[in-house]
């Protein structure tokens, strides 16, 4: 796709890909070239378009009707807002490649409106949030922003890459971050406010505080108006659709896979329509609240391994807003709150005088309103945006509730590792067993989200050539 | 002229070894560059849309060279040169090759199929 291979490279693909058609005697497709990939999401796409550059047979086979896995544009509403993969991070060099090389264009995105703080009930202007007797934190802690507290862990981050995340050392000094941010002198009153909206675990208790060195060390290399982020301008699910059509065959869509056997010579998909789909390998590209659905020939210990992963909750209502309700109170138009309403985030859409507002919940406060059905859930919602922004009620429109949890091919938003977890974990549950091979953002070891999964498919497809050489 | 059936079978079964023999052989420099290199480096000597440097011409370039690449600090004071045990050193664990470097990877290969690709990528123009 992105890469020409050399004349000799071409030939060998060549020959490969030939001969899986010939049937000559010498079948390719069940001797040691074809493989399954289950999942089209990034991950499963990239090993398989890397797999077919280079002569291997692939069947792409997806539970949903569409590709893209997590990566969701919500193409149904004005100014397109992303369901999930919302950030192509600057330094997110094999999604930009590729979009480059399958001409997505890409843009940096409007920024979100400036975010005031709704805090123990308060509404709090942004200029006032230092001096505003709401707010919790003691005097010198006061001028930083709710969002932005746990960047302080960048004072003394043991990481020096973020590479090294999962390293032995590492994690035996790993802890919960309630009780790691405590010790490094984090207040409480910070540690509550960073619990109200932790995108990197379910709860400070649970979550693994190198896990958040990690990521805040990836921040603070990323900082700097250089390195702005990305999205593609038509949607980021453009990404996902442009790779899945460069594939030769097209993706099975609608097929969810219920169990994978392993033969004698590679291993048979069973399709819950029935079909059965044999190969040389599987690459198994699905989050792992999907993997265990899958009946599987795992190690009983693998399998405990994945049975122990917890994943990120997240809830999102997209919302349409008419009119710049905010501007005639002073209100930025964003909020940053510790109640149900997690984070709001209004930014305008472009070529229109009309606003994307995204309410976004993490972590716990999510259980309850995973519990209610659609109509329930979205009113609890809009309940607390209209207490906290009357003005809004008369202007704003409701587009998509989005629910990952609640998805049983996604589970969730992304892997988390509870304390110390992610030492023995992260290898076990991205360890090839015989003729199966994993993939996803969960098995990527460099990155987080959209990279990871990019990451985790190559490397699964090096894996399946070297194995099958 | 369409080969007689004699000659056909022959092809078969001389492509089939041939075939055989290609997937055989473990990934080449090429493969593994174009798997584990090519989404952040181009070949040649311009920089492109990718997140990292070209990487043409490799051999003997002293480190963070290439024009109008903004590298990080810690790899421009390196004082490092390319040839092939410094390459290694870097591709195996860039971290403790050069600390506080801007490239954010971990390497998937073997030490072998390192070597491999080191090897092919010194030799590239």
């Amino acid at each position: 796709m992105a890469y020409t291979p050399s004349r000799r490279g071409l030939l060998q693909a060549a020959i490969a890909t030939s001969f899986a058609g010939v049937g000559s005697g010498c079948d390719i497709t069940t001797t040691g070239r074809k493989i399954v990939v289950v999942g089209a999401g990034l991950s499963g796409l990239n090993a398989a378009l890397v797999l077919e550059r280079w002569g291997f047979e692939v069947e792409v086979i997806e539970a949903k009707e569409r590709v893209g896995g997590r990566v969701w544009t919500l193409d149904h509403m004005p100014g397109s807002p992303e369901g999930g993969g919302n950030v192509m991070g600057a330094n997110y060099g094999r999604v930009i490649h590729t979009a480059h090389e399958l001409s997505v264009p890409l843009r940096n995105p409007p920024r979100a409106l400036p975010s005031d703080y709704a805090v123990g009930g308060e509404r709090i202007l942004r200029q006032h949030w230092a001096t505003s007797a709401a707010n919790p934190l003691p005097e010198a802690w006061r001028s930083t922003p709710p969002g932005r507290l746990i960047a302080k862990l960048n004072a003394d981050n043991p990481m020096l890459s973020t590479r090294a995340w999962h390293e032995a050392n590492l994690m035996a000094a790993d802890q919960p971050a309630d009780e790691g941010l405590k010790a490094l002198g984090f207040p409480d009153a910070a540690i509550r406010l960073i619990n109200a909206n932790n995108s990197y675990g379910n709860n400070l208790s649970e979550t693994s505080l190198m896990a958040l060195y990690r990521v805040m060390g990836e921040f603070g290399r990323l900082s700097g108006p250089a390195l702005a982020v990305k999205e593609a301008v038509a949607g980021n699910m453009r990404l996902p659709e442009a790779m899945a059509a460069r594939l030769r065959r097209p993706v099975a869509l609608g097929e969810p896979v219920i169990s994978i056997n392993t033969l004698s010579s590679g291993v048979r998909a069973t399709l819950a329509s029935g079909q059965t789909v044999e190969a040389d390998a599987a690459i198994l590209a699905l989050p792992i609240p999907a993997l265990r659905q899958i009946i599987l020939d795992l190690p009983p210990s693998q399998m405990a391994v994945l049975d122990d992963v917890d994943y990120h909750k997240i809830v999102q209502l997209h919302c349409v807003v008419d009119e710049p309700f905010w501007e005639a109170t002073g209100w930025g138009g964003s909020w940053w709150t510790d109640g149900l309403l997690g984070r709001v985030f209004t930014r305008p859409i472009p070529g229109s005088t009309r606003y994307n507002m995204t309410i976004w919940i993490n972590g716990d406060d999510c259980d309850p309103l995973n519990m209610l059905d659609d109509a329930a859930c979205t009113d609890a919602i809009l309940q607390a945006l209209w207490q906290l922004m009357p003005g809004a009620k008369d202007v704003t429109s409701v587009g998509q509730l989005v629910r990952w949890s609640n998805d049983p091919f996604a589970g969730g938003s992304w892997a988390l590792w509870r304390p110390g977890q992610a030492g023995q974990a992260h290898g076990a549950i991205r360890a090839a067993a015989g003729r199966l091979f994993f993939a996803g953002e969960h098995t990527a070891e460099a990155y987080r989200g959209m990279e990871a999964a990019m990451e985790s498919g190559e490397r699964a497809a090096l894996e399946v050539m070297r194995s099958l050489a | 002229m369409m080969p007689g059936r004699q000659t056909r079978c022959w092809l078969a079964i001389t492509a089939c070894l041939f075939a055989a023999a290609t997937r055989a052989a473990p990934p080449s420099g090429e493969q593994l560059y174009d798997i584990a290199c090519l989404s952040c480096h181009s070949l040649g000597d311009a920089v492109d849309h990718r997140v990292g440097p070209p990487l043409g011409g490799l051999l003997n370039r002293r480190a963070a060279t290439v024009k109008n690449y903004r590298y990080s600090e810690a790899l421009s004071a390196s004082g490092w040169s390319w040839t092939l045990p410094t390459l290694l050193a870097w591709l195996s664990d860039p971290d403790t090759a050069i600390p506080n470097n801007a490239m954010n990877y971990v390497n998937p290969l073997t030490a072998e199929e390192t070597q491999r690709l080191g090897q092919w990528l010194l030799l590239q123009p």
